[in-house]
């Protein structure tokens, strides 16, 4: 998946485990940008009583990078804290809840926003309120109108959400991670089998999101909004990430833990499934420990990622060029490491220097389609990824494209790519709850009455 | 005496060559208990973390921060607590 349970680590503790990160300039107002992070993946909608939340315990963070290091130059720091209305009972709701401040709704969740800028910190917004969980029609009988009130403005601009959303990734778990099978190609596999459709394993799942409206020129290193596609500085790199306490001691008295000690990176998310496919295993939870700017240590699996020796062994005989390829992949080493330069795309820049980090790189310049493309910039659609990423952007499978060689004649007009390196894909289409016209975007959640059990099938 | 030792101290586990010790107000530790509290003294839940038995680190984790000792006979104090001596 995009980055859910995608590490062994942080696949134990999905409250702090990041899914999704999305930079994108509003296609509501192109003076600004939307930075959105999901965390806590493959919710539920039907998992009460105890419904899922923000931990009160992870600080949540969304960085920005705009100098060309690949450091974080502005942190957006989001804290939450949860309270218990009646102590007396069990539910999480005892009624209809129909505002954000009705006592019927037991567990409220608030929130702070920090921006954190040259070492000074400056708390932009204090409990703010979470809207609750989508538990159901009775429950929370007009969702949209709960979710809208929690949309908060900020100070000099902006606006700022944090709550449960539809998840809107779209991705064929069950056939990707049996052996690498794609369902539309299933007869080309190594292990033979009729073709279908892909499914959807997302489908009906929600998330937790935090979701921040910004000005541009809030972001940029020299306080402008950009216009020059071609100037360094109207790209930004973007990643978000969870920390816990170093240390977590059981609290007998109340029976739960108590963090001490200084925040720790333990989830991290730029380029969607960088930790999921292109990192080992092994080192899959050390990366998510580290920050983008000592990516060199990554590096190699970049130029010579899995992923592209695989394809052919699954697939004999549909990917010969690929497979013949020997040299260091330059292109995915531009598409999620350094950006890609001037003079590769015509007309197309997102370089942020040659420190090599995984971030999601996005030219502000760059305004939003009247069309989008779900194939980004690969389709002609440069507001697209690997230009940031949009909710709706296909990144399964562009980053399956690129990786089977789709790209690779950017960086090296001597190769040519398989036929199908620009058919692959997983068959799957985004059949997620839909999107919102404007902020914050992502669809509202399922709801817990609602919603219907899958199948089962052991055999 | 460092800042450290001045602090109240007792022993809640260890495993290996790490010793994690859980900080409380009411000492167990007798020769602790009998010291007298600095006007800096931490007024809150710590944890104390030796990583390296050999070494002379603590590392004290106290509300979201950290302070490192550099204190072998603290080290040794914490590791013969923990062996039961």
């Amino acid at each position: 998946m995009s980055s859910h349970r995608e590490a062994p680590e942080i696949a134990k503790d999905p409250v702090a485990d990041g899914t999704d990160t999305y930079a994108f300039v509003s296609p509501e107002n192109p003076d600004s940008v939307v930075l959105i992070a999901n965390f806590i993946p493959l919710q539920k909608p039907d998992a009460g009583p105890n419904f899922h939340e923000f931990g009160d315990d992870v600080l949540y963070e969304i960085h920005v990078s705009n100098r060309g290091t690949s450091e974080a130059d502005i942190t957006y720091q989001f804290r939450f804290t949860t309270e218990i209305r009646n102590p007396n009972t069990f539910l999480y709701n005892v009624g209809p809840i129909s505002s954000l401040g009705d006592t019927n709704w037991n567990r409220p969740q608030f929130y702070s926003v920090t921006r954190v800028q040259n070492g000074r910190s400056r708390i932009l917004a204090e409990k703010v309120p979470c809207p609750p969980v989508n538990v159901g029609v009775r429950s929370t009988p007009d969702y949209p109108a709960l979710a809208n009130a929690a949309i908060r403005d900020l100070p000099r601009g902006g606006r700022v959400f944090a709550g449960q959303r539809a998840d809107a990734f779209h991705v064929d778990l069950g056939s990707i991670f049996d052996l690498g099978a794609l369902r539309p190609f299933n007869e080309a596999h190594l292990i033979s089998m009729p073709a279908m459709d892909g499914r959807n394993a997302v489908q009906g799942y929600n998330v937790h999101s935090i979701a921040l409206e910004v000005p541009i020129d809030q972001l940029t290193a020299d306080g402008s909004k950009p216009t020059d596609v071609l100037d360094p500085a109207s790209t930004v790199g973007v990643w978000a990430t969870a920390s816990r306490q170093k240390s977590r001691i059981f609290d007998r008295k109340t029976g739960t833990f108590q963090g001490m000690g200084p925040w720790k990176q333990v989830s991290r998310l730029g380029n969607p499934l960088f930790n999921e496919v292109i990192v080992p295993m092994a080192r899959k939870d050390k990366w998510n420990s580290r920050k983008p700017e000592g990516d060199k240590a990554f590096q190699k699996l970049v130029y010579r990622p899995e992923l592209a020796g695989l394809l052919p062994v699954l697939y004999p005989g549909v990917f010969p060029n690929l497979a013949a390829y020997d040299k260091d992949r330059a292109d995915l080493h531009a598409i999620l490491l350094t950006g890609i330069p001037e003079g590769v795309v015509p007309g197309f820049a997102n370089f942020t220097g040659p420190v090599p980090a995984d971030m999601l790189r996005l030219n502000v310049a760059i305004p939003p389609s009247a069309e989008e493309n779900s194939l980004g910039l690969v389709a002609g659609d440069a507001a697209g990824f690997p230009n940031g990423r949009r909710i709706s952007d296909d990144v399964v499978t562009i980053e399956l494209r690129a990786v089977a060689g789709l790209t690779l004649p950017l960086v090296d007009p001597e190769f040519t790519p398989d036929g199908a390196a620009a058919a692959i894909e997983d068959g799957t289409t985004n059949t997620n709850a839909p999107l919102l016209d404007g902020f914050p975007f992502l669809g509202h959640p399922g709801g817990g009455y609602q919603f219907q059990p899958g199948t089962y099938d052991a055999s | 005496m460092s800042e450290t030792t001045r602090r109240n101290v007792i022993i809640a586990g260890a495993t290996g060559a790490a010793a994690v010790v859980g900080v409380a107000g009411s000492a167990t530790v007798a020769q602790a208990a009998t010291r007298k509290r600095g006007a800096r003294s931490a007024q809150e839940p710590v944890v104390a973390h030796v990583e390296d038995h050999t070494s002379d680190t603590v590392t004290l984790m106290v509300g979201e921060r950290e302070v490192v000792v550099h204190d072998r006979d603290l080290v040794v104090r914490l590791l013969d607590a923990v062996g039961g001596n």
